[in-house]
């Protein structure tokens, strides 16, 4: 289970004239195992800063963040890492990599850098790559060059490949044309049946309504 | 809990009046690559060159603990700490050409490094070398040429498998690809990733280019005026920097 407790978080932009951004006030919700919560609201409103704290890529000012009985808010930056690994999956919105990794190394590199043996990191990724609907020509290409759909997909199996009980993702049907939005649709519910629990954020009603998901409307939770 | 393999306490290092480093305190665990960033002048080499014993620091304790055994770096006979530079310690320098030395083979760079921890039989080093010739993408034809003959791009490669092939405990590089064409930069970087994640190596790197920290250090810390400001997972201090200081550092970094 993933809560979030009393939450407050702020920016202060020390070179713009010390300006303070307030994004929450007095955040709570829970997420229970094998459940997708949706992130609603507009632009702005803080739907990335939310995974980015339960990520502890985001500093939160106040409250509590609960995740397999540890908070994040007061773990050193080892036992973060240790969390991540062994926990925590987080599917940015844009895939970065690095110039001549081939996208299969992309995918397998979670795998292999927790000590999963080689034969069976290919394995993994191979089927995953089949899943997703990458044709065969593009495993041993950077995805430097693929399109915005193909990087898209890449950047989900390298967050996918591990059995992991947490999933953050940031928008990842964005950018997806509509039957491999219905595939990542179908490997989301997949990991939901495994009992993970999962906190996204969908731009699409098409998206939530397949996912059956249980929606937070920011505007409505915090009270700026 | 594993115990950090490398605990600083305080440490502080000046050159008459001028402060280096103030007060540094740190510690690293087996496995995590730590970038040190800052501006020129910040102290982020007066700082490894104490931890890689090539500095005395005035005041602080350095404990290295390497399979169970702790070692108070600053506390040792000179022999004791010569050994331990030579067997767990490795330095990559930012230019290759005061890593290595220009009238040795290339394989002559990797074999020395090998004897100098207590390999003797010649079959075994040669092959060896050519193995790490191969691991970094030297062609292992070139194993008896001189490194003056190589590009910036291949030195630098050679000198990360001269420091690597000894399979060193803490790997200390100061901007490993500062003198490099950003094309080479990216294929030294992709090496030097590829080798922290395949060797599990335990690295401190210093850097001014966030890029690079980003990309290689799993945790980081920012320099100003010889003391550290910040410090934290590498994500967390980029994209949410708590300091003036950090914060001016990443908004100064031009997006391309």
């Amino acid at each position: 289970m993933i809560e979030v407790k009393k939450v407050n978080k702020s920016f202060t932009l020390f070179n713009q004239n010390n300006a303070k951004i307030t994004v929450f006030k007095n955040l709570n919700f829970k997420v229970e195992p094998g459940e997708i919560v949706a992130l609603k609201g507009p632009s702005g409103v803080g739907k990335s800063s939310i995974l980015k704290m339960i990520y502890g890529s985001y500093i939160i000012d106040k409250g509590a963040i609960i995740i397999n009985n540890k908070n994040i808010a007061t773990l050193s930056a080892q036992e973060i890492l240790k969390l991540r690994k062994t926990s925590i999956g987080y599917v940015s919105q844009f895939l970065k990599v690095i110039p001549r990794i081939s996208a299969l190394d992309v995918i397998m590199e979670p795998l292999l850098n927790s000590g999963d043996n080689k034969n069976n990191a290919y394995k993994k990724s191979i089927k995953l790559l089949k899943d997703l609907n990458i044709e065969k020509n593009l495993w041993h290409l950077s995805p430097l060059t693929f399109s915005g759909g193909e990087q898209q997909r890449i950047n989900i199996a390298r967050g996918f490949i591990k059995d992991l009980p947490y999933l953050l993702l940031d928008e990842p049907t964005a950018s997806l044309d509509s039957k491999n939005r219905d595939i990542i649709i179908n490997l989301i519910k997949a990991k939901s049946n495994r009992g993970v629990s999962i906190i996204g954020i969908f731009h699409d009603e098409y998206s939530r309504k397949k996912l059956n998901v249980r929606e937070i409307d920011l505007n409505i939770e915090t009270k700026h | 809990m594993i115990s950090p393999l490398l605990n600083v306490t305080n440490l502080s290092k000046s050159y008459d009046n001028i402060v280096g480093c103030k007060n540094i305190s740190m510690s690293l665990y087996p496995g995590e690559v730590l970038g040190i960033v800052g501006e020129s002048g910040s102290g982020k080499t007066t700082l490894i060159n104490c931890l890689s014993g090539n500095l005395e620091p005035d005041r602080g304790k350095i404990i290295f603990n390497i399979n169970n055994k702790e070692t108070d770096f600053l506390n040792i006979s000179e022999s004791e700490k010569r050994k331990f530079i030579r067997t767990d310690l490795a330095f990559v320098h930012q230019n290759p050409r005061d890593g290595l030395r220009l009238n040795v083979s290339a394989g002559g760079n990797i074999g020395e490094k090998l004897m100098s921890v207590g390999n003797r039989h010649y079959g075994n080093i040669r092959s060896l070398a050519t193995k790490w010739m191969n691991k970094v993408e030297i062609d292992k034809n070139r194993i008896d040429d001189l490194p003056i003959t190589f590009s910036g791009g291949m030195l630098q490669r050679l000198q990360i498998a001269k420091n690597l092939i000894t399979s060193p405990n803490v790997i200390f590089m100061d901007e490993p690809t500062g003198g490099l064409d950003v094309s080479v930069q990216a294929r030294v970087l992709d090496l030097v990733r590829s080798l922290v994640n395949e060797l599990n190596l335990t690295v401190i790197i210093v850097s001014h280019d966030l890029a690079v920290i980003r990309l290689l250090a799993d945790k980081m810390i920012v320099m100003k005026n010889g003391a550290v400001i910040e410090s934290g997972l590498s994500d967390q201090v980029l994209e949410d920097p708590q300091q003036e200081y950090t914060q001016l550092l990443v908004s100064s970094v031009l997006h391309v």
